[in-house]
């Protein structure tokens, strides 16, 4: 009985698809506007009673299963209000998966006829609804964003936010407006640097006392070598023997770089050299001669314990400290047969006894003497090594303001102290429209300004009171948060407010800079002249080619593609001891000037899949195995002819990817649908079986254990979307380096897609995915637009990421058309008005505000 | 070359990378924090997680009450058998799916002090419930210097979402002040120590400090009624932003004000850190011997401490465990992972009772300080394969709560934890007729 009366209604609806009918009413429903009466009837009849019969006992006003009542939202009207929802039901129908299957089942007919309707009913009010530009909560900076906004406000560049708590990520990035939250540490640390950063850009740093800080570095081995390799890098920088690790320089100044060294080296050597590298520039060398530790009887050189300084200026901020032995296997004994050899005499080991010895004296010496023979025989060729660094200072450090503070904060033209009446006023106001992105009143800033003044009273210091006043503008709300304030509506149903030029700018420029506007955008926000899509063209190009764009590629390439794990990625070293400190910093710096290439020199974002080149460094291309890069600077390199091409080939993508111990095609395979495909699978059902790590390639192989997980149903219907696509990167083993045979097993790396494409190996795999490119457009754009947004996108957001997606092909796909299209569409320039602020759009239908 | 000064502390490296942090006597400090009616030694309450379940075999004993035999993941807590009580049959029910799918990490560590089902989010909407350490924190942590301190050792970078469509905060954060206002642990030892020692700038002249910590009340009154202002003309989200907003300026402004009552400042005789040891055992100590002196110092007297967020993947080489944590916990009860996933909960255990060890050597008042503390150590989840989020590993240890201590207490099956932390607060003095999903005060545990 149950669902009779739905079948007979519905039986024609369900058939729709091969022959139409003539009285079939939802197709006649779902045309022009006299439908909507229909619809609602439909709904009423038919979807109504299906759902009030099937779903209400969970999913009612008794019950909220999963927190879901269709009771309350089944009103055909609003259906849209709740399209998530809705759609999700569509799902559930459509898969079978609700009712559940303990319970008593419709029949199919009428669970498929019902998912259809609402499927089609919300298509038909997507297309008459009004566009929602969705809403945007008040944005709290982000650490990167405070920092780059001080820098650029006052001229501080220590990156105060380096020690706030770390931000929440939401969809995938850590600019999201409602992931950001504020707790009271926060709000403490925000005081604190307030006062910091004031201090600093009107008086200088502060005093500091110098420390001594040991910088570490793991995961380094040295294979030793008995024998000179034929080639090797004789700058030493990638070789395990020397050391890598990011310092933070608190100031300007002078320091003190103490290298310890160890390991052993034949006696008769000839001096080390010792270089010190920062940001990948040799910048101090000097040698060291162990040679006096070397005796008759010890026969080599001892470095243990031995160390060199280096005292050397150095610029404030993050810095790559490399220390190297050049030339390790130079100067070595002539013996060696290496280059260069030592024109140390090489005085012939010889066994001299002293005269008149007793004949056991005379073995326990000779004993000795073949001993210390064969030690030396030992002795590796390669083990002098850099141990560990030490950095102390800051010694004799810049004292007062920078130039750049003092430019910045001292607007009224009077820098050496001979401030006139109207300065307090002049300088507040000016730091104040920059430092809340907007124009100020007269009537805002009194409070501040009295606050200058009576500090600077109290203190009888003008600078003192200033510092009192700029701290206020830094904690207050207007600098903390990017607001947008809801204007009154012009007409009654205004479903989308555009966004003043001043709101419009500081979105550009966080954007693009994660900073705020500078003077030239500032200027056409002002001027008004942000409304011109020329305008718009020009000052985003502009944007895009200035070095602060660089914010792109370290927050949104970082997140997008997931390289900023590798700082905290782990490898099994006895696995892949290759993965140490450089090679990881190595593949960071690839990927991060592989997206600042794309958008610095706008390339196309098909390059993100198919560019056949990348920016490697010795290191690299020795870890790629691509020839003629020598030298630790990064350069393009062409990779044709290499398995190589595109992010998906980066050896940092490669190793977010995997496990610590072993490549994972699921974890590629979704990293890829997820990342370039805009596909994401589902989450996984709880209590999923996983591989056996220990038997992998040894008693099976990946493929095979993956196989054996396929034949469950329900695995298989993700897992072949996923799989293949990870099995073509298969060559790649868990750090990114290629590979033929995964322990005792050959690599096949061919896969079936479910719509039954093949393919073997990477090259083919880019071949589908580069015939993908709309999916691979609609992919970034999602990306892109969630993080230049920062919020999640929403149902109502399908058709703009569409849109600008298929616009791409006409900018060539270049990066700045993106970043165009992006800036011009509707979410980016306008917003939702608050609901419970303008009563007078209720009828409008819009998702409710929470 | 240039021979290295005498004037180096060297000692700040030496000790700041966690091997040895020399503990200083600070009780003659207290009186200076603490009022004349505070005389007796106040209460303390710490919880301390570590992420992805812990091998149930290895961790519950098998008998009941007094004379229960110490498993192996406990053995090295034996030693505190008269300080510590342990409770199995708890529960965090809002833990589990509830028609919400995957995702049971990012709600082992949301419920796990909140008992309430976290909303499944990426960001828009985040919802949770208040925390037991930030009720309390809320009542009772303006007589400290700090309400509340939270402490983790995952320096994560969040990237991509955290488990299943949640927000990394909820598997970032165990203390949520409010439904939407996670509270993101410190994971750096070096802003622990400064958050607790650092921020007073004691080489300025008393009345110096004193009138810019005026200056900033000041500005804290500015910019507070400017958001007032701001708040009447938003959106909800827009305005629940600026709510954080005013309501963590309000907690600044008393840390201010309770500075102001006392400008002496305190000068912790212990070098500080420079930031995160390489050696887990190193990091996790040093994270301990900060709580340890925040207690000692009484700048806090509630703390929540992560030994690894949830889903953690961090891999344990030192141990003889190169693989992931995670991941190994899904072992499908393979012997050598289960025996792996042991190890691991079995090395956190002996770290938890160097801390525990300390405490008990640290006189406070008329006893030490284990015996006026009351730390719960456990996990959101008991079986990580399995995800369960009932018969939850957990133990107490510390007197300070006057449980009925050396004894292993098993409940009906389903006792929601909350009834524990309900217990809990009352014995802070923070009585409350509801916390979450408590049906009431948990039984059979006092004295």
């Amino acid at each position: 009985m149950r669902g009779f009366a739905v079948a007979v209604i519905f039986a024609s609806v369900v058939a729709a698809g091969s022959a139409p009918r003539a009285q079939e009413p939802a197709r006649v429903s779902a045309r022009g506007p006299a439908a909507r009466v229909t619809t609602s009837a439909d709904f009423e009849k038919v979807v109504k009673p299906f759902i009030s019969e099937n779903c209400f006992t969970c999913h009612g006003n008794k019950k909220q299963e999963h927190g879901l009542n269709l009771q309350a939202l089944a009103v055909a009207p609003s259906l849209l209000d709740h399209g998530d929802k809705w759609e999700e039901v569509v799902a559930k129908l459509r898969g079978k998966e609700m009712p559940p299957i303990e319970e008593e089942q419709p029949e199919e007919e009428d669970r498929q006829a019902v998912a259809s309707w609402i499927a089609k009913e919300l298509a038909r009010l997507d297309r008459v609804t009004p566009p929602n530009p969705g809403r945007v909560t008040a944005r709290r900076l982000n650490r990167a964003e405070y920092n780059n906004t001080v820098r650029d406000l006052l001229g501080v560049d220590t990156r105060p936010a380096d020690d706030f708590p770390q931000d929440d990520a939401g969809y995938g990035f850590d600019n999201i407006a409602d992931v950001l939250s504020l707790s009271p540490v926060l709000m403490e640390k925000y005081v604190t640097a307030a006062d910091r950063v004031t201090r600093r850009a009107l008086f200088g740093p502060p005093a500091m006392e110098p420390t001594l800080v040991r910088l570490r570095s793991e995961g380094r081995r040295v294979e030793e070598m008995r024998t000179v390799p034929p080639s090797y890098d004789s700058t030493g920088l990638s070789l395990p023997n020397a050391f890598h690790a990011i310092y933070r320089v608190p100031v300007d100044g002078e320091y003190l770089i103490k290298v310890v060294l160890g390991g052993l080296r034949p006696k008769g050597s000839m001096p080390i050299g010792i270089s010190l590298w920062v940001d990948q520039q040799e910048v101090k060398s000097t040698s060291h001669d162990q040679e006096n530790a070397a005796s008759f009887e010890i026969d080599r050189q001892d470095f243990g314990g031995q160390s060199v300084q280096f005292r050397l200026r150095l610029t404030a901020g993050e810095r790559w400290i490399g220390v190297a032995i050049p030339r390790i296997f130079e100067g070595l004994p002539a013996r060696f047969s290496g280059p260069n050899p030592s024109t140390r005499p090489e005085t012939p080991r010889e066994f001299k006894p002293p005269p008149n010895a007793p004949p056991e004296r005379l073995a326990q010496l000779k004993k000795r003497f073949e001993e210390a023979g064969a030690e030396l025989a030992k002795i590796p060729l390669n083990g002098v090594r850099v141990n560990a660094v030490e950095v102390g200072g800051p010694y004799s450090y810049a004292k007062g303001p920078s130039r750049a503070s003092k430019a910045r904060i001292y607007t009224c033209g009077h820098l050496n102290g001979q401030h006139t009446s109207t300065c307090p006023t002049r300088i507040m106001t000016d730091l104040a429209r920059r430092a809340f992105r907007r124009p100020v009143t007269g009537a805002e800033l009194a409070k501040y300004i009295a606050l200058v003044r009576s500090a600077q009273e109290e203190e009888k210091s003008f600078d003192e009171g200033l510092a009192v006043g700029i701290q206020a503008l830094l904690v207050s709300p207007d600098f903390l948060f990017r607001l947008e304030r809801d204007r009154p509506a012009k007409g009654p149903s205004a479903s989308a407010q555009r966004i003043t030029p001043h709101e419009l700018a500081t979105r550009v420029s966080y954007f693009l800079w994660a900073s705020m506007p500078d003077a030239e955008l500032r200027r056409a926000a002002d001027a008004g002249t942000l409304r011109d899509p020329n305008v718009v063209a020009y000052q985003v190009r502009r944007m895009l080619h200035d070095p602060k764009s660089r914010a792109l590629a370290d927050h949104f390439g970082g997140q997008w593609l997931q390289f900023r794990a590798l700082e905290s990625v782990t490898r099994d070293r006895e696995r892949f001891p290759e993965f140490e400190d450089y090679l990881r910093l190595s593949m960071r710096r690839e990927t991060e000037l592989f997206v600042d290439h794309i958008v610095r020199q706008d390339r196309s974002v098909l390059d993100f899949i198919e560019g056949r080149y990348s920016f490697l460094n010795e290191r690299l291309a020795r870890h790629y195995k691509v020839p003629n890069v020598a030298g630790p600077e990064f350069r393009q390199v062409d990779l044709t002819g290499t398995p190589r091409a595109g992010v998906l080939t980066h050896g940092s993508v490669l190793t977010v990817s995997s496990y610590a111990t072993r490549t994972s095609p699921v974890l590629r395979g979704k990293w890829v649908l997820d990342n370039l495909l805009n596909a994401p699978p589902p989450e996984p059902p709880n209590d999923v079986p996983s591989l056996e790590d220990s038997k992998i390639g040894k008693s099976v192989t990946m493929r095979e254990q993956l196989e054996e997980h396929r034949k469950n149903p329900i695995c298989a219907s993700c897992h072949r979307r996923m799989d293949p696509l990870g099995f073509g990167l298969e060559n790649f083993d868990a750090v990114g380096a290629w590979r033929t045979a995964d322990g005792s097993f050959p690599i096949d790396a061919s896969g079936v897609l479910p719509d039954g494409r093949r393919f073997t190996g990477p090259d083919e795999l880019r071949a589908i995915l580069s015939s993908e490119r709309d999916a691979f457009a609609r992919a970034i754009t999602s990306k892109l637009l969630t993080y230049a947004l920062g919020r999640g996108l929403e149902r109502y957001d399908a058709k703009t990421v569409k849109a600008i997606a298929a616009r791409l092909p006409r900018y060539n796909y270049r990066f700045s058309g993106l970043v165009i299209e992006i800036v011009n569409s509707l979410p980016f320039t306008s917003r939702r008005p608050s609901t419970e602020l303008k009563a007078d759009n209720s009828t409008t239908t819009r998702r409710s505000g929470s | 070359m240039i021979v290295m000064g005498k004037h180096l502390p060297r000692r700040t490296f030496l000790r700041g990378v966690g091997a040895v942090v020399a503990l200083p006597v600070l009780d003659a400090m207290t009186p200076a924090f603490a009022g004349p009616a505070m005389r007796k030694a106040p209460l303390r309450m710490a919880f301390t997680y570590v992420p992805n379940g812990i091998t149930m075999a290895d961790w519950t004993p098998k008998a009941a009450g007094a004379a229960f035999e110490y498993t192996r993941v406990m053995k090295p807590l034996e030693k505190f058998r008269a300080d510590t009580i342990v409770l199995s049959g708890l529960a965090q029910r809002n833990g589990n799916a509830l028609g919400d799918g995957p995702g049971d990490h990012a709600r082992a560590a949301a419920a796990y002090l909140t008992g309430v089902h976290p909303r499944k989010t990426a960001g828009a909407d985040i919802q949770n419930g208040v925390s037991v350490d930030q009720v309390a924190a809320m009542q009772i942590g303006s007589q400290t210097r700090f309400g509340s301190l939270e402490l983790g050792c995952d320096d994560s970078r969040t990237v991509g979402n955290c488990d299943s469509g949640y927000s990394c905060a909820y598997t970032n954060s165990l203390a949520w002040r409010g439904p939407a206002t996670p509270m993101p642990p410190e994971t750096n030892p070096r802003l622990v120590f400064e958050r607790l020692f650092g921020d007073i700038d004691t080489s300025l002249a008393p009345e110096v400090r004193a009138r810019r910590l005026r200056y900033r009340r000041s500005i804290l009154d500015l910019v507070g009624e400017r958001t007032a202002q701001l708040s009447a003309d938003l959106g909800t989200n827009d305005k629940r932003k600026l709510d954080e907003y005013l309501s963590s300026i309000r907690d600044v402004e008393q840390r201010i004000q309770r500075a102001e009552a006392d400008m002496t400042g305190l000068v912790p005789n212990i070098d500080k850190p420079t930031g995160i040891p390489v050696l887990y055992a190193d990091y996790v100590n040093l994270m301990f011997d900060l709580q340890l002196l925040a207690f000692q110092t009484d700048s806090t007297r509630i703390i929540t401490m992560m030994m690894g967020r949830e889903g953690s993947m961090r891999t344990y080489p030192e141990i003889g465990v190169p693989d992931p944590h995670h991941p190994l916990t899904h072992h499908r009860n393979n012997s050598e992972w289960i025996e792996k996933v042991t190890q691991i909960n079995t090395m956190h255990t002996q770290l938890f009772a160097g801390f525990v060890q300390k405490l008990k050597d640290t006189p406070d008042g008329d006893g030490s300080l284990l015996d006026h503390s009351m730390i719960v150590y456990g996990s959101g989840l008991s079986d990580g394969n399995r995800h369960t989020h009932e018969d939850l590993p957990t133990l107490i240890v510390g007197r300070g709560g006057g449980f009925k201590t050396g004894a292993h207490i098993v409940y009906p099956k389903d006792t929601p934890m909350n009834n524990l932390f309900l217990t809990m607060l009352d014995r802070m003095g923070v009585p409350m007729e509801t916390l979450g999903d408590s049906t009431g005060q948990i039984g059979e545990l006092s004295l």
